[in-house]
Parts: structure tokens; sequence; C-alpha cells
């Protein structure tokens, strides 16, 4: 018979196992990748002294480096961002979680503490992390924290720590991670040239603001460059760029809105044509300047939400960029992957519904230029590409009122043939990359004047 | 000089050679991996080259034989070399699909090799895909295509044209440059290897591939040949060990572009060799006639693997 008293317990401990298990199962590799580059970048904002990262900052990464290599054998990442202090490994950037009276970095990106550790775990079995700093009177120091993870997986009797031992310093100040016996998940993907590839696409747009303020990411050898965004501007078309003071639980936000056309919207809203550009097309979302959300169409940045149609391929050529920056990163709309938004966050709504106004009005811009296409499309090759830093305040998004024709009943014309006889037939229009819908209307005209002559 | 003494064109010497180099390479495979009661699969066409290569050198006896073509599948019923050949009528898509489920051939290792006349198309990498995908473990996957630059659009639009076709692999920055004359074949084959690793990876096939044939020939036309290995998890380091041995022939550093000779020709150079030192100009002007120094390189090299028949003509 169970007897139940005062002194029966049901043990509730958790297992280092488990730990491992939670913390790295909802998070993709690469994510776990870009977490360990964003330490390296606050290394980086915290030597150039805590800035607040808005688009009008005129800071100067160019002195900072990332050095990432990725293969089957292992994986490192070796940075000069100025390292971690002792006592930051010691009692900060190795405990699951922070402790509430941890100093947090301001305009840094990390809140919830877990970033480096989840990387590490999902990457391999065997770690070693090495950090060369600079004391407040100069001196270098230099640490290591090795872990194997079979070994400290055994134990789960309290503490969880890892040795810190002594370690040759590094070139520079800074963190260098080395990581081997890969997880399978990490050795299949770093064996795969098209995860690489990805990986650098990844980084060339989430860290474009600051691959462009100089920081260097190398990936195998290979810089990273980042992406150009730019949006349209002339005397017709400008984009909205507005900036305003918010508030988190009391942490004051800064919030910029910029919207506008950053190229002329397609050809053909026709779903089966491919189109490369569509990739950074829809709202970009940053937090302390990292780009948290890229190139979204779907209702985490409003598309489809409260009289907000969802994305459609006729609204390519439209970019827009909600920045966020505060000193404390807990006000910021960040989920705790920190590669998406907290959409129940009250600045971020507010913010949506600025972000639903340039939306809109582009909207109504790419259904009223099918009736009037040619001045349209002279409008738009007016406009010239501006970087985003030197976009003019505007109040609100500026498109051409356009004159509209009326409208003609037409045919549809839907039909299949072989793919290689449409490339063929692409090609002898002049271009083999030609979409399928131009080369059926190309062929219809060639036909046409051919064969009626008449307009 | 009498016509029979001259080689037929039609031969293709840089296609006999690179043949024979895959072959070798595949039978030195069979040194190190588990390829017993390999089965072939390929385009035969006519001629059956590869199959009858396939059955002398590596001793396979079941093949399979694609052929989509009406009058060529009567004919290549006709025309197949041996009992255990047998010739599938239809796309390779359709075929394969059939293969993969075919008790016959489905826990046995293959080598497939399909020989394509025209360019990396989003066929071909279907093809690829599927086989990837769907053969055994411990299988040899092989593919050649049609690498001229001109057949992947004008100058300005192969980047894109490229980047369409091979998809993620292709980096965003890949310049005009990169898919000129010589340089086409080099991108091309580099892609189209990266192109199998990224499938075999996304698959999660437990061995991953290892690549372990690039060849790019030219007879009139450069043509592209890569493949590799999808080996067992357990066979991985056999596989890489093999390939990366020093006497592994089948990652040439040149293109195999084979001079068309003459019998006279072929056999007098012959007797020269073997020799270590390089045979040179002079010496092959001693012995009456006269050569291009890359062309007397490329037959030094391999003079082993070339055609060596001749074809009454008049």
């Amino acid at each position: 018979m169970v007897v139940v008293g005062a002194d029966k317990k049901a043990l509730a401990n958790p297992t280092k196992a488990f730990f491992v298990n939670m913390i790295t199962r909802d998070i993709t590799l690469e994510d776990c990748i870009l977490d360990l580059i964003d330490n390296s970048v606050d290394g980086a904002w915290r030597c150039e002294g805590s800035l607040p990262m808005g688009l009008a900052v005129t800071a100067d990464l160019s002195k900072y480096s990332i050095m990432i290599s990725a293969s089957p054998d292992g994986f490192s990442i070796k940075d000069n961002c100025g390292g971690m202090t002792f006592d930051d490994a010691a009692n900060h950037a190795f405990s699951f979680g922070r402790h509430a009276d941890q100093r947090q970095d301001a305009y840094s990106i990390g809140v919830y503490g877990i970033g480096m550790k989840r990387a590490v775990f999902k990457l391999g079995a065997d770690i070693y992390i090495r950090s060369t700093y600079r004391e407040p009177d100069a001196t270098r120091q230099t640490f290591a924290v090795p872990i194997a993870v079979p070994d400290w997986l055994k134990n789960d009797a309290p503490p969880w720590d890892f040795d810190i031992v002594e370690a040759e310093a590094l070139a520079d100040d800074g963190v260098e991670i080395v990581v081997t016996g890969l997880t399978p998940g990490a050795f299949a993907s770093f064996d795969s040239p098209a995860f690489l590839q990805n990986l650098r696409r990844t980084i060339a747009r989430d860290y474009t603001l600051h691959l462009n303020r100089g920081l260097k990411i190398v990936v195998n050898d290979i810089e990273v460059p980042g992406w150009p965004i730019e949006l349209r501007q002339s005397a017709e078309f400008a984009p909205m760029r507005i900036e305003y003071s918010d508030h988190q639980d009391g942490l004051d936000v800064k919030v910029e809105v910029i919207g506008g056309m950053s190229a002329p919207p397609p050809e053909s809203a026709d779903p089966d044509e491919e189109d490369d550009g569509e990739k950074r097309f829809g709202w970009y979302v940053v937090c302390n300047g990292r780009i948290v959300l890229a190139a979204d169409k779907t209702n985490m940045s409003g598309w489809g939400t409260e009289d907000w149609p969802q994305w459609h391929r006729q609204y390519s050529g439209f970019v827009g960029f909600v920045l966020f920056t505060a000193a404390n990163a807990v006000a910021l709309p960040l989920t705790t992957t920190k590669r998406s938004v907290d959409t129940t966050s009250e600045i971020y709504r507010r913010a949506r519904r600025h972000m639903r106004e340039v939306s809109k009005e582009w909207i109504h811009y790419t259904n009223v230029r099918k009736q009037a296409l040619e001045e349209a499309k002279q409008k738009e090759a007016a406009a010239a590409a501006v970087p985003i830093y030197a976009v003019t305040p505007q109040s609100s998004v500026k498109l051409p009122i356009l004159t509209s024709r009326p409208v003609q009943r037409l045919a549809n014309v839907n039909y299949s043939v072989s793919i290689a006889k449409m490339r063929k037939l692409a090609r002898a229009f002049g271009d083999i990359n030609l979409p399928y819908r131009e080369v059926g209307l190309s062929s219809f005209n060639y036909a046409y004047d051919d064969m009626v002559g008449e307009e | 000089m009498a016509s029979f003494e001259v080689v037929n064109y039609s031969l293709r010497p840089g296609k006999t050679i690179q043949r024979q180099i895959i072959f070798d390479g595949v039978r030195a495979l069979q040194q190190h991996l588990e390829l017993k009661h390999l089965i072939y699969v390929g385009f035969g066409s006519i001629w059956f080259t590869d199959f009858v290569l396939a059955h002398k050198l590596l001793g396979v006896d079941d093949m399979f034989s694609i052929e989509s073509d009406d009058i060529g599948y009567c004919r290549a019923k006709f025309n197949s070399p041996y009992a255990t050949v047998r010739v599938y009528h239809g796309l390779s898509s359709a075929v394969l699909s059939t293969l993969y489920n075919d008790d016959l051939v489905r826990r046995r290792p293959w080598m497939v090799w399909l020989d394509y006349d025209y360019e990396f198309d989003e066929t071909v990498r279907d093809d690829v895909r599927s086989l990837i995908e769907n053969v055994p473990a411990n299988s040899i996957v092989l593919i050649t295509f049609n690498g001229k630059d001109a057949k992947y659009g004008d100058a300005s639009d192969r980047p894109r044209r490229i980047r369409h076709v091979f998809g993620d692999v292709a980096p965003d920055d890949l310049l005009k440059d990169q898919c000129r004359e010589g340089r086409m074949q080099e991108t091309l084959a580099n892609l189209a290897l990266d192109f199998m690793k990224s499938m075999a990876a996304e698959l999660r096939r437990p061995g991953g591939f290892v690549p372990a044939f690039r060849i790019i020939y030219k007879d009139t036309t450069p043509m592209v040949t890569v493949g590799g290995i999808l080996p067992t998890k357990g066979a991985v380091k056999i596989a890489m060990d093999a390939v990366s041995a020093p006497n592994w022939c089948c990652f040439p550093e040149k293109p195999v572009v084979a001079p068309h000779l003459t019998l006279r020709e072929a056999v007098t150079l012959q007797s020269q060799l073997p020799r270590t030192e390089k045979l040179s100009r002079d010496i092959v002007k001693s012995l009456g006639f006269d050569l291009e120094e890359e062309q007397i390189e490329a037959f030094q090299r391999y003079y082993r693997m070339y055609p060596a028949f001749a074809q009454i003509v008049a």
C-alpha cells in the first residue's frame, strides 16, 4: 500500500539530455549559425561603444571580420570582435537562461541567453570555445571552455558547469569556436553545396545592414557580399520614410518605417512564371540592426489580415523595412529563435498600421497600372535606385496617378508544350530566359503579323 | 593517301578515350566496393558500345537500355548484343521509375550512365534527382551532357539560365565569363557535381554522394561527363580513399581532346611509347610528320585508349 506523507516527493529534476534536446529541437542549423554570428556582431558593436543601430547611424564596422568554416570534417567560427571576458564565461555565457541581475548589453540582440549553447549542441559533440580579450588595464587574457558533450551528459547532478582552462592566445581579441564530431544533421548539411550556398544567401540578406557598413563575413574562404537594398525615387515615386518613438513595458523603442518600389512590378502575374527577384520583395523587420524577418509575404508582416490582401505576385517590386531599435533588447518584438517576429508585441502591432498603409497604396497602384501599362512602365523606368539609407523622409508613399484606358475584353490562352521546344523558341525570340508567357505572346504576335497583318 | 587508312571521323576518339577512362575507373572500384551483381543501365542506342564494355570489362550480365524513339527502339532490339540485355521503350523518367521497382535489380548496385546528346536542362536535372533518390546503395551514377556554351543561350543570358536550371547550388554572382567557351564546361562540371552532392544530402542518403568522375572531352562539340558513387554509410571511407588515390584517373586536369590521326600516324607514334620523357615535336618531325604540342601530349597520355580500328570508306 502506498503511504503518502510529508516526506514523499515526486522527482522533478531536469536532465541534461532533456535540456539539450529541447533547446536544439525547434531551431534550424542555419539559424544556429546565425546566432553565433549575432554574438560576434554584438561584440563588434560593443567595441564601437554600443551605439543604437538605426539606419541613420554612420558607424564603420570595417575593422571587424567573422570567418566561418563548415565542412563534414567540422565547423569553426572566429571573429576579432573583442572577445568574451572571463567573468562573462564564468557567470553568464554558459548558463541556460539569463540571471535577473545579468547586465544586458545596450542595443544588443541576444535576449534569452541560450544562443551559443543551443548552436554548439546542435552542431556537434566536441566543442572548443576560446576567447582572447583585454582587461580594463589593457592586459590580454585568454581562456578556453572545452566541452565533450557525451561525457558532460552523463552526470545530471548539479551544478551544471563546464571547465574553464588556460589556452594559447588568439592572434586578435575575439572568440573562436571549433566543433568536431558533427551531429548527423550538421554533417549532411555541410556536405551539401546547396546548403552552403543558401547559408551565404541568408547571411547576405540578414546581415546586409552590417555588411554595408563594412563588416566582413567569410564562409569557406569566400567573402559574403551584402544585398544592396534600394528603393526607387523620382518626382512621381517617393517611398514612405517615417520615424517615431514608442514604448514597450516602460522601455524606449525607436521605430522607423520605410516602404516603396524597389523594382518595377513584373510583366506577368501568372503564378507559373518564376522570378528570381521575387525572393527580395515584401516586408523586412529589423531589430537592433539585424534582419529578423526577411522578404516576408505572409500574415506575419500583415499580408492577408485586416483588410490587407494576401501577397500576390502582382505586388512584386515592393520592399518595406520596419526597424526597431532599443537599448534593451527585451523590448524588441522577437521570438526566442530571433528568426521571427513576436506578432503579439504591442509596438509591432502599432507599427503594422503604417506598414498596412504603404502596402495598400502599392496594391492599389499595381491594380490601376494594369489599365495604363505603357504609361506606368515609362514612369517606373524613370525612377532611380537610391540606397535605403539615403531615402528622403516622407510621411506617406507617393505613387503616380495614371490615366486608365477603357478595358477591352480579352481572350486568355492556356496550353502546354515541351520545355525543350519552349526554350528553343525563347532563344529564337532573343532570350533563352524569356518567361513562358512572353514567348506565347511573341509567337502569337509573330503569327498574327504574318498571317493577318492588320492592327 | 588511301582512304581506308583514315580513322573514321565518326569514331570520335575523345568519346572513346573518355569511355575507357570511366570503365577503367569502375573496374578499379570493383576491387574496393561491394559491386558484385552490378547491373548496367544506359542509353544503348543501336551501338551498345558501353554495354559491350560493361559485359567484357566489368563482368556485368544484366543490362538495361532505354530508347525513346520508335524506330530506334526497333533497331535497338535487333542490335542488342547479348541475351541479358533488355531494351525498354520510353522516356528515361518513365523507364527508370519502372526499374526502381523491378525485383531483379532493386537490391543490386547499379552502374547507370545516361549519355544525353543535349545540354543539361530540366529533364536531365529531374532524371538526376530521381536516380539519387532511388538507386540502391553502392550504385554509381554518371551523366554526360552537351557543354557547348551557345546551347545555354546568348552570352548575357547564360548565367541566368544556369542559375535557373541548377537552382540553389549556382552562385548568385555567376559571371558571364564563367559561362564562355572552355570555362563554361568547367562551370557546368562543377555545378553538376555540386547538384548531385546536394541532392544526396537533401534526400539524406546515409552515405551521401562521393564525386568520382569528372571528364570534359571534345570531338566536334565539348561534352561533360560527371558522376560519383552513392555508397552505404560503411563504405564511404573506402569510396573516398579509392577516388583520392594517386592512380585514380577519372579527374583528368585537362579536357580530353584527342587528335584525329591516320592509322599510319597512330601506329608510328605508338611505336615510340611508352616512354618516361615527353614525346617532343622534334621527335614527331623526325618520324616524318607534324602535330601540335597539345595533340602530341594528348596522344602520349591516352594512346592506350585510342580507338584502334579503321574503316574502309571507298
